[in-house]
């Protein structure tokens, strides 16, 4: 295991308002993380920040084995660097089809000319079918993504994650809205892809987390509160207190 | 290849057809053709309307499959008409010229003749010197090039500036528009140097083509603008299909996804807007002979507007649409505003037409906005399809 991605000292407000404090994680490759907090603890903005919607005020985001800052790179530039996002509100184009949809997301050159002239297009068909059977869609293919499911949605998202083939997967709460069944199969599909890759997901529910069985970060007000396994975290004085204080 | 595109969008291969179709029978039709059932002049207006539907087509690219609602490619339009334009009037007024000082004892030296010229073209705004912007207007093949990289230039460094600060939606358009209104202000102004609201005029008179008469030169542009509008339509088609198609499709639904997707948004959109922002001066240059005329006008905010209502009514984010919208609204405008539709007498007032035209236009471009946001090309949704799964 090596460090993937090293958050440090990043601090960021809105109109005065510390939105994320100080805060330091460092992801490892391949890993399975958690990142839980109650609402407003800065999680969403966290992902903002490596994925380069929002700029940090102060601190360093650090990449891969090059150590290259994704500060100055823009949303896209750090998308085909290999971090791929998952939105808490599925956001999948509605519009075209599920096909469409995993086929825009496999990782392929992304230059306008690259796509007119459909080069280095080889074994479009093969790989899209890979991500729909690892996502259980292969039957909705040809469907417009619109008619899905909401946990269908969720999962379509997720896949075009995979078809990315990212480094490093930031999941926003992959479980919203979903049935127990449907729960237990996005643990899968998560728990599988973290074998080979980074995985951090924010997610409220405890039991989704407990299922994940792995590494949990709790933030509270911008910057860590504690890191560890569930049942370590769980017992942590200040952790209970932002939880159960409330 | 070839087959599975055309298998791919049955639609291009019956928009073809239909315009073949129509190409014939406008030309039996025509005084050309001796039967004269069609005049030249309606001729004419048929020519004119299918270089606006090629327009619009590219309007339908940029607004309803991209998602930027431009207020500015009528002025792109213009500009391509412009281009063309100067050409034409230049070397008409050269052939003049020169066979007005043939009588001469001296031959007339170079500069004698293009003093001459500019006096011609420009003693309407009283200057007689050629301004710098005439500077190809003798050579066809530079000003046609100028069709095509004027409108293709002004697009890409407007694009670039626009979209690089990620301006979008309604503060686009706004910007569009404000482009517009500078362009046709700037275009008014005689130190310009293209005549100011005179415009260019004669541009029906091709250059050594005198010998050739009206009826079948109006035949010619009308084969011209079918085959551009075909050519147009295909481009389009292939653009807006396959991957490519997808992500600009997916950048109108939404924007953002498609960057954490790792695709880089602003050159999608540039190259929309700058193929499309060319295409429109192709319309232009070949919609302004037709015309006879242009001027300052043309290129007014206004008609920039009426491009987006054509598209509207017609049918956004679909090719045919546009065309439709555009044939039937350009050409229900001008037999409205011509005349020749029955004023309406309500006894205690007269609707005459020609008044109340803009009105119902207006009101249908409202209705069609709040109760068929699909426009009239979406009563093709309604014809069942093999294979429809809904």
């Amino acid at each position: 295991m090596s460090t993937l991605l090293e958050v440090s000292g990043i601090s960021v407000s809105f109109d005065g308002f510390k939105a994320i404090n100080n805060l330091s994680i460092q992801i490892a490759e391949p890993e399975l993380r958690a990142i839980i907090g109650p609402n407003g603890a800065g999680k969403t903005t966290f992902m903002d920040i490596v994925t380069g919607k929002t700029k940090p005020d102060e601190g360093y985001v650090i990449w891969g084995e090059k150590s290259v800052s994704l500060l100055g790179m823009s949303e896209s530039q750090i998308a085909q660097a290999g971090i791929g996002r998952k939105f808490q509100k599925p956001t999948v184009f509605e519009a075209q089809t599920v096909r469409e949809n995993i086929t825009m997301a496999l990782k392929n050159p992304r230059r306008p000319f690259d796509l007119l002239f459909n080069k280095a297009a080889a074994n479009t068909e093969d790989r899209v079918r890979a991500i729909s059977d690892d996502i259980g869609l292969t039957d909705a293919l040809d469907l417009v993504s619109g008619a899905l499911s909401h946990g269908q949605k969720q999962w379509l998202e997720i896949g075009m994650l995979l078809a990315q083939d990212p480094r490093l997967l930031l999941v926003d709460e992959p479980a919203a809205g979903m049935s127990a069944v449907e729960r237990e199969q996005t643990t899968d599909i998560l728990v599988r892809a973290a074998k080979t890759r980074a995985v951090v997901v924010v997610e409220h529910d405890m039991d989704f987390i407990r299922r994940l069985n792995c590494k949990v970060t709790v933030l509270h007000q911008g910057s860590v509160l504690a890191e560890g396994s569930l049942d370590h975290v769980t017992q942590n004085r200040d952790v209970i207190d932002v939880y159960l204080g409330r | 290849m070839q087959n599975t595109f055309i298998a791919k969008n049955p639609s291009v291969l019956w928009f073809l057809l239909g315009l073949s179709l129509f190409t014939v029978i406008v030309s039996i039709c025509s005084e050309a053709a001796g039967t004269a059932l069609i005049s030249t002049s309606f001729l004419k207006t048929l020519g004119k309307t299918l270089c606006l539907c090629l327009v619009a087509v590219a309007m339908d690219v940029v607004w309803g499959y991209c998602g930027i609602l431009s207020l500015g490619h009528f002025a792109f339009f213009g500009i391509g008409g412009y281009a063309m334009g100067m050409w034409l009037m230049y070397d008409r007024t050269k052939d003049i010229v020169v066979a007005s000082l043939e009588n001469n004892i001296l031959p007339a030296t170079m500069d004698e003749i293009t003093d001459a010229i500019g006096a011609q073209i420009f003693g309407v705004v009283g200057s007689f010197d050629f301004p710098l912007i005439w500077a190809f207007s003798h050579s066809l093949t530079l000003q046609l090039l100028a069709v095509i990289l004027v409108p293709g230039l002004l697009a890409l460094v407007f694009g670039w500036l626009a979209f690089r600060s990620r301006v979008a939606g309604v503060y686009l358009s706004i910007l569009t528009q404000a482009m517009t209104l500078a362009l046709s202000l700037y275009f008014f102004q005689n130190d310009t140097g293209l005549r100011g609201n005179n415009g260019l005029s004669g541009l029906q008179n091709i250059p050594g083509l005198e010998t050739v008469s009206q009826a079948t030169l109006s035949l010619w542009f009308f084969w011209a603008s079918a085959v551009a509008l075909a050519a147009g339509y295909l481009l389009f088609a292939w653009m807006t299909s396959g991957k490519f198609g997808s992500v600009v499709r997916a950048i109108r639904d939404n924007e953002a996804r498609v960057r954490f997707l790792g695709y880089h948004v602003e050159s999608y959109k540039l190259c929309i807007f700058t193929t499309t922002a060319m295409v429109a001066g192709v319309a232009g240059a070949l919609y302004y002979p037709q015309a006879g005329i242009i001027n300052p006008a043309e290129i007014a905010p206004m008609a920039s507007i009426y491009l987006a209502v054509w598209v509207a009514i017609g049918g956004r984010g679909r090719l045919y649409g546009a065309v439709i919208g555009a044939a039937v609204v350009s050409l229900m405008s001008s037999w409205f505003t011509g005349g020749s539709a029955p004023d309406i007498n309500l006894g205690i007032y007269v609707v005459q037409w020609t008044d109340w035209w803009l009105m119902l236009l207006g009101l249908t471009f409202v209705a069609v906005t709040l109760f068929f946001p699909k426009g009239i090309g979406g009563l093709f949704d309604l014809i069942p399809r093999k294979g429809d799964r809904r």
